[in-house]
């Protein structure tokens, strides 16, 4: 009688349960405030042509991200985004214009991208430097690449249907934001449904328990970071097809931006936790703060001021959760 | 055993890799043929904002063109400054030291702060493309002891013109809706452009500046944010950009949301070769025309004069290097059908 009593009048929510929420879903509350408070602020926000269009111009940072969380949960870093990204851009636009054919132009970069990413896989496992340094390293080399190929220069290419990729629609819909829900989709189901997610995780967490327990640490960090430079490729196929021009600069701070995403995301910085749905929040939290400066003309001088304060916020939030606990 | 065998091999491929990267650099080092100065000609160092940005290169081939035609046995270092003002102010001060340069042609990437290199210790002479070297940006006579020459055009002034060709467009127009799409507001130069084009275009009561956004010089982010800003006012009438990549981006923008952009004034500067066409084809309403080959052509003459005593030019006008009108529109530019523009971006 008395236990009962006892355990009627414990509260149903305590702050610890509250923190380990705010913790877990800091990203979507501010994602969702950040909705309402724009869609209050001003009436062009909350329209399907706005919707789409943010979702539309973010895809190849979305890309980028949901990949590159596989890539930060096996407990690695890329930082060769944005230059497999500019060597996909600039090979795009010179296989195009040199061969005449679209489709074996935009197809460059997602190949070339995974080649580029085996690359960097391999320099992670064989030469056993730390992915940071591997990653910084690779990308000035790609970066040369995609300078070389321009001589510095873009490459402007006209030729009829390439630019159908990157600004082609169905139904109102842009083909890239059809192509990032299946991505997303398959990419979610990769990492909670399968063997290889199970093993991202395990590598991430905990290499040496993972190699002891039959895991492939070094074949599955080489896949990761296939993936990831699979994306780039992918988000480099869209961005040229949109300007249809590859420019040796493009992309520039892409591989930091995603890597804030992802983290604002609420995935681990540490490895071995998070989720894919999680960096497409903190893409698209992101990606509101800068259509919402847009669309309310806010001065652009305090967006990255606001970016930073918010991204502070969401991880202190996160982190406040795990000092509790 | 997996550990050791993986030493055993570690080893002889990381060494491969130094061994192609080494082989990679005296290749490269070979092409440039940087080899200190030479006793009859002269060596120059081409100190570029950036290798990886078609201007700059535009201004390099400018350069050797010139040091080609004075046959005076001219060698180029070209040097990247990776648009990062602190990479340049120390390659600048690595050329002003020793005897290895006997003169220097740069694209400041921050004249400002590049004005902390001077002088020189080898005082060595100075041409500077685009920007002064000093604390005003809009001062175009050598401001720091060693520069002399400066090619330029005041940024201000430029921007001034601009932005009064959209006060004539707008003049029957009530209100007009004019979209300032600059470069990068924490740069200097861009800061002033803007300021200027306020200065001219909020002096008109029937123009109404929406607002100013950033385009950070690149396509891709300026169709980001001019569609974010048409949501807001798709009635715009005047997209008004410092840069030709940035405008191309806003034209992106405006067919995606289904407006034809040669309902809109848009205007750019930099004069790339699509730029050129576009106003050709009345897609785009002007252009304000850069000359970066023939800039990098006249800093290289000025240099020379001032390496052989000849009488130097201290400010050349960039907007009369090019031989063709430097604001352009479709009008001006059939009096010059040849032309096609400079440089591609």
């Amino acid at each position: 009688m008395t236990s009962t009593t006892v355990r009627a009048s414990e509260p149903r929510i305590t702050p610890a349960k509250a923190l380990a929420f705010l913790r877990d879903y800091a990203v979507l509350i501010l994602l969702v405030a950040l909705l309402i408070v724009l869609a209050i602020a001003s009436p062009s926000f909350f329209t399907f042509a706005n919707i789409i269009n943010i979702i539309n111009q973010n895809t190849p940072l979305a890309l980028i991200a949901v990949a590159g969380t596989f890539v930060i949960i096996s407990g690695s870093f890329d930082l060769s985004t944005a230059a497999i990204y500019a060597v996909g851009s600039v090979a795009a636009a010179w296989v195009a214009v040199e061969s005449g054919n679209v489709v074996l132009g935009l197809l460059a970069p997602p190949v070339i991208g995974l080649a580029l990413g085996v690359f960097n896989g391999l320099a992670v496992t064989v030469l056993r430097v730390h992915s940071f340094l591997a990653t910084l390293a690779s990308s000035l080399i790609f970066k040369a690449i995609a300078v070389l190929i321009t001589g510095g220069s873009l490459i402007q290419v006209a030729l009829p249907g390439f630019s159908e990729l990157g600004r082609g629609r169905v139904g109102g819909v842009f083909y890239t934001v059809l192509i990032l829900i299946v991505f997303v989709a398959l990419m979610w189901f990769l990492l909670k449904g399968t063997v290889f997610g199970r093993h991202v995780f395990a590598v991430g967490g905990n290499p040496d328990a993972a190699q002891l327990s039959g895991v492939r640490v070094d074949r599955t960090r080489v896949m990761v970071f296939a993936l990831s430079g699979l994306a780039a490729g992918m988000a480099a196929a869209i961005g040229v097809s949109r300007i249809a021009s590859g420019q040796p600069q493009a992309g520039a701070g892409l591989e930091f931006d995603a890597i804030a995403a992802i983290i604002l995301g609420g995935t681990s910085i540490y490895g071995g936790v998070g989720a894919v749905w999680r960096s497409v929040a903190g893409v698209f939290l992101i990606a509101l703060i800068g259509n919402g400066f847009d669309i309310l003309g806010f001065n652009p001088q305090i967006k990255d001021l606001v970016t930073g304060a918010i991204i502070l916020a969401a991880v202190g939030l996160a982190a406040a959760g795990v000092k509790r606990r | 055993m997996f550990t050791s065998n993986r030493r055993r091999w570690r080893l002889p491929v990381a060494a491969s890799v130094v061994f192609l990267g080494a082989s990679a650099l005296t290749a490269c080092s070979g092409d440039t043929g940087s080899t200190g100065a030479s006793e009859d000609g002269y060596e120059i160092a081409v100190l570029l904002s950036s290798s990886q940005n078609g201007y700059n290169q535009a201004v390099a081939e400018g350069v050797q063109n010139m040091a080609d035609e004075l046959d005076a046995d001219i060698n180029l270092t070209l040097l990247d400054g990776a648009f990062n003002a602190d990479t340049q102010l120390s390659q600048m001060e690595t050329a002003g030291v020793g005897d290895k340069y006997d003169g220097v042609v740069v694209v400041p990437f921050d004249g400002p702060a590049l004005a902390a290199a001077f002088p020189l210790s080898n005082s060595i002479p100075v041409a500077s493309v685009l920007n002064p070297i000093g604390p005003e940006i809009e001062e175009m006579e050598p401001q720091v002891e060693g520069v002399v020459s400066t090619v330029a055009v005041p940024a201000g002034e430029a921007a001034a013109k601009q932005a009064e060709d959209v006060v004539s467009y707008c003049a029957d127009i009530d209100p007009c809706k004019v979209v300032l799409l600059v470069g990068q507001l924490n740069a200097p130069l861009d800061v002033t452009r803007e300021a200027s084009y306020r200065e001219v275009l909020e002096a008109e009561d029937n123009i109404e500046i929406v607002t100013t956004v950033e385009g950070n010089y690149d396509p891709d982010q300026s169709a980001t944010t001019i569609t974010n800003v048409l949501q807001s006012t798709p009635d715009v009438n005047v997209i008004l950009s410092n840069a030709d990549q940035q405008t191309k981006g806003a034209q992106i923008a405006l067919e995606d949301a289904g407006i034809d952009p040669s309902s809109v004034y848009l205007t750019g500067g930099g004069g790339t070769t699509e730029s050129i066409q576009n106003v050709r084809d009345g897609i785009w309403q002007a252009d304000y025309i850069n000359f970066p080959v023939s800039m990098g052509a006249a800093a290289m003459q000025q240099l020379y004069n001032a390496l052989t005593g000849a009488d130097v030019e201290s400010y050349v006008n960039a907007d009369e290097v090019g031989e063709v009108e430097p604001y352009a529109t479709k009008e001006t530019l059939e009096e010059t059908p040849d032309f096609t523009g400079e440089w591609e971006g």
